[in-house]
């Protein structure tokens, strides 16, 4: 039997290599503290980013499946990333901020929940987010845009398809203005301009694109932060009472149990596997799991609802496969929670000519997923030079019956896997619906033939640990601190206590980069 | 057994973290040897299933060819059949994005066997054996589930899985792109051009 070695501590140990882990170590390490992030996924590099939809596979989560259910069932295996940088190493860099109406959603119209903050509270950090990492965009023509500072860079250059897109909706009278990417239109801090090949679902291996690569990860290596890879944490270690956590413990890339004992523990090892690992910490007093004593570990978790929306531009090559694979453009005209009928509730926001590559999910094929045969072929053979689409993301109403619970499939170390059950508010359905018709009527303005709206889908992940003022109704603070456990706490979008309809990572930075100096202003205190 | 790790022990390098996705090619066997090859070239030359047998894959090629032309000669059951042969975090299938449950060979296998006895019962035939014709009502009635008789995994999801194979070899590749006249501008070159 190997030496049973006396276990090593450090200051904080974080769970998760992705976009809030790295956050969280390069600003623990940077202000002195001893730091070991946990990850299961492999230590991934830039030169392991093939442009190539089919080996961008590997990148996705590849621990336990994760099951999926319920009236929409979510896409856990598309929505989860592993490995250094997570999910936001392949993620495409649309970054909007949430709006002020975001927050306030239970008090101004009794629907879904409110924020324990508001905007004003998350926008010097926004701000300070946007210069760090470098973001592109054009702050007085998104008219729709909360107060702010402008971004630190011109907008990325647009190509056909959204020229075309961006026609009916001027021809409606709406606006358009160039998407807000966290991706450089100009070199930056030593990382170089996009190229504009459309490649970044594949991950951005030239570091134009802030994942964590080439934003938090460097920081945090360079302030002397440990990163161990192949290490699946299962369960929180309960303290000396049931208000302390004593560290992790994990399964290490050899199968072996192993303890990693911190004063901080930070939990941020996305918005599935947060509630997971609190619902399987059951040791001490923690008999419902770890954070849990409100019973909502799990609860409102949350996606953004997608309208996909296509048309032809026959006489034009529309370059659907140049640009990015977030967005050139977007309107925001339909952002007010109640402005797409009365059947309806919530925000939405428009993504104009994302990149499509003829396969993949996202691709030229899968536009008309019911082709196949001859017909596949020569709706190809058309589609990728004249398709355009444009997506609307639409809320997704926090509801409580929709969780991340656990499965009765086994996992690492005699875990439960986590299971996501969800099925849209049908307020949320509806929004989706009148979306694809407001999308379809914009698409023919805009002169293009034969349109079509694919059925919804969904994308991103919100909720499950949320944030709040009261521990009966939530179950951390508004800096992630968990209302239980006193050096618990939890970061990601699973903070989120309504999901708005913009893409999360923006706020899931500004948010973890507010708590993270708050907790090392605590510490130094 | 329940150790304490040293955190100055050397962490897992990426080298052993990525195994066999360092390699562009999969490993074939051919002719009792291991060889290093595309799909398409591993069903020129015969090379050996690890998953499937030869009628799933006879089944599997008569599929993918069905639902996008072209996916028989790139070799969609050996391309199928190698990465189910991967442990699932290296597995390039959109099976993984569907959150299909493992292992992911019993749902291909169950998804064949379901068509195929469909097939049997509706056109009288083996699927293998029906023309593109005679097939397509029976495939078009997958994807919104209405297919009868059906025992499987849901057949929407079989659909989509086996479709989106076929697209990856048919049109993801290096060589598809030049073919549709679609630059492929690749920042780091796939390792294998299917
Ligand atoms: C294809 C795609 C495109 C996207 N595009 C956008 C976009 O354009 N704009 C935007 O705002 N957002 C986008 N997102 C979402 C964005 O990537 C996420 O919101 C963000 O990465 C969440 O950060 P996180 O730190 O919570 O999780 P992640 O970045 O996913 O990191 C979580 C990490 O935790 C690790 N982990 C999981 N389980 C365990 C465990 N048991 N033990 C230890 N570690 C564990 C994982 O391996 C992973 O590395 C996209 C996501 C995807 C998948
Ligand atoms: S298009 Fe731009 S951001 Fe996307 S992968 Fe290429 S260089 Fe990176």
């Amino acid at each position: 039997m190997a030496a049973q070695l006396s276990p090593k501590r450090t200051d904080a140990v974080i769970v998760g290599a992705g976009a809030a882990g790295n956050l969280f170590a390069a600003a623990l390490a940077e202000a002195g503290k001893s730091v070991l992030v946990l990850d299961p996924g492999p230590a991934w590099q830039a030169r392991d980013l093939y442009s190539s939809s089919i080996w961008a596979r590997r990148l996705r989560w590849g621990g336990p499946v994760v099951e999926s259910t319920g009236g929409h069932a979510f896409g856990a295996g598309f929505n989860m990333g592993w490995g250094t940088g997570g999910a936001a190493l392949h993620h495409y860099g649309t970054w909007p901020r949430l709006m002020p109406s975001d927050f306030t959603m239970r008090s101004d119209f009794g629907k879904g929940l409110d924020w324990p903050i508001g905007y004003d509270d998350l926008r010097p950090f926004y701000d300070r987010i946007q210069e760090e990492v470098g973001v592109s965009g054009d702050a007085d023509a998104e008219v729709w845009r909360p107060a702010g500072a402008p971004y630190p860079l011109p907008p990325l250059q647009q190509f056909a398809q959204a020229r075309l897109l961006a026609k009916g909706f001027h021809a409606l009278g709406m606006k358009t203005a160039p998407s807000p990417m966290a991706i450089l239109s100009q070199d930056y801090k030593g990382r170089p301009a996009c190229l504009y090949d459309g490649w970044c679902d594949a991950g951005c291996p030239t570091g134009a694109l802030a994942n964590p690569l080439v934003t938090y990860h460097p920081r945090a290596v360079k302030a002397g932060a440990r990163f161990v890879n192949g290490a699946h944490v299962t369960q929180l270690i309960p303290g000396k009472t049931a208000r302390a956590a004593a560290g992790v413990e994990y399964i290490d890339h050899t199968g072996t149990v192993q303890t990693a004992l911190a004063d901080m523990v930070i939990l941020a090892a996305s918005t599935v596997s947060n509630p997971a690992i609190l619902l399987n910490s059951t040791g001490g007093a923690w008999t419902s799991g770890a954070g849990n004593s409100s019973g909502l570990v799990g609860r409102y978790f949350m996606t953004h609802s997608i309208a996909s929306v296509y048309g032809f531009f026959d006489g034009e090559e529309t370059e659907n496969y140049m640009g990015v694979t977030g967005a050139q453009a977007t309107n925001m005209d339909h952002y007010g929670k109640q402005s797409l009928g009365s059947d309806a509730f919530g925000s939405l926001q428009w993504q104009l000519a994302p990149t499509m590559k003829p396969n993949d999910l996202l691709g030229v094929a899968m536009a008309r997923a019911d082709l196949f045969g001859a017909e596949l072929t020569a709706f190809m053979e058309r589609a990728v030079h004249h398709l355009a689409v444009m997506f609307g993301f639409g809320e997704g109403l926090p509801v409580l019956e929709n969780r991340i619970e656990l499965s009765d499939r086994s996992g690492p170390g005699g875990t439960r896997t986590p299971r996501v059950v969800h099925t849209f508010a049908p307020e949320s359905v509806k929004l989706s619906e009148n979306a694809a018709q407001l999308g379809l009527k914009i698409i023919k303005a805009g002169g293009a033939a034969e349109p079509w709206a694919g059925p919804m889908a969904s994308a991103h992940m919100m909720g499950g640990t949320i944030m709040g003022r009261d521990a009966r109704t939530s179950i951390t603070d508004s800096f992630g601190r968990s209302h239980d456990i006193d050096n618990l706490v939890i970061a990601g979008p699973g903070l989120f206590p309504t999901a708005g309809a913009m893409n999360p990572n923006f706020t899931n930075h500004a948010l973890a980069l507010r708590s993270a100096e708050h907790l090392v202003a605590q510490w130094l205190s | 057994m329940q150790t304490t790790q040293a955190f100055d022990e050397p962490a897992p390098d990426r080298r052993t973290l990525l195994k066999s996705a360092a390699f562009g090619l999969f490993a074939f066997t051919v002719g009792g040897g291991p060889m290093m090859l595309t799909p398409a070239e591993a069903r020129t030359r015969g090379a050996a299933l690890a998953k499937l047998s030869a009628d799933e894959a006879a089944l599997l090629e008569a599929f993918g060819e069905a639902l996008v032309p072209g996916a028989r000669a790139a070799g969609i059951a050996h391309f199928v059949d190698a990465n189910l042969a991967r442990p699932h975090s290296e597995s390039l299938l959109t099976a993984r994005y569907l959150d299909v449950l493992p292992p992911n060979d019993a749902f291909y296998k169950a998804g064949l066997a379901a068509l195929d006895a469909a097939s049997r019962t509706v056109l009288g035939a083996p699927f293998a054996q029906v023309s593109a014709a005679a097939a397509k009502p029976l495939i078009t009635a997958m994807l919104p589930g209405t297919i009868t008789p059906w025992q499987g995994p849901p057949p929407p999801l079989f659909y989509l899985a086996v479709r989106s194979d076929a697209a990856d070899l048919v049109y993801g590749t290096r060589a598809a792109f030049a073919r549709m006249q679609v630059p492929y501008m690749a920042h780091i070159e796939p390792p294998a051009d299917w």
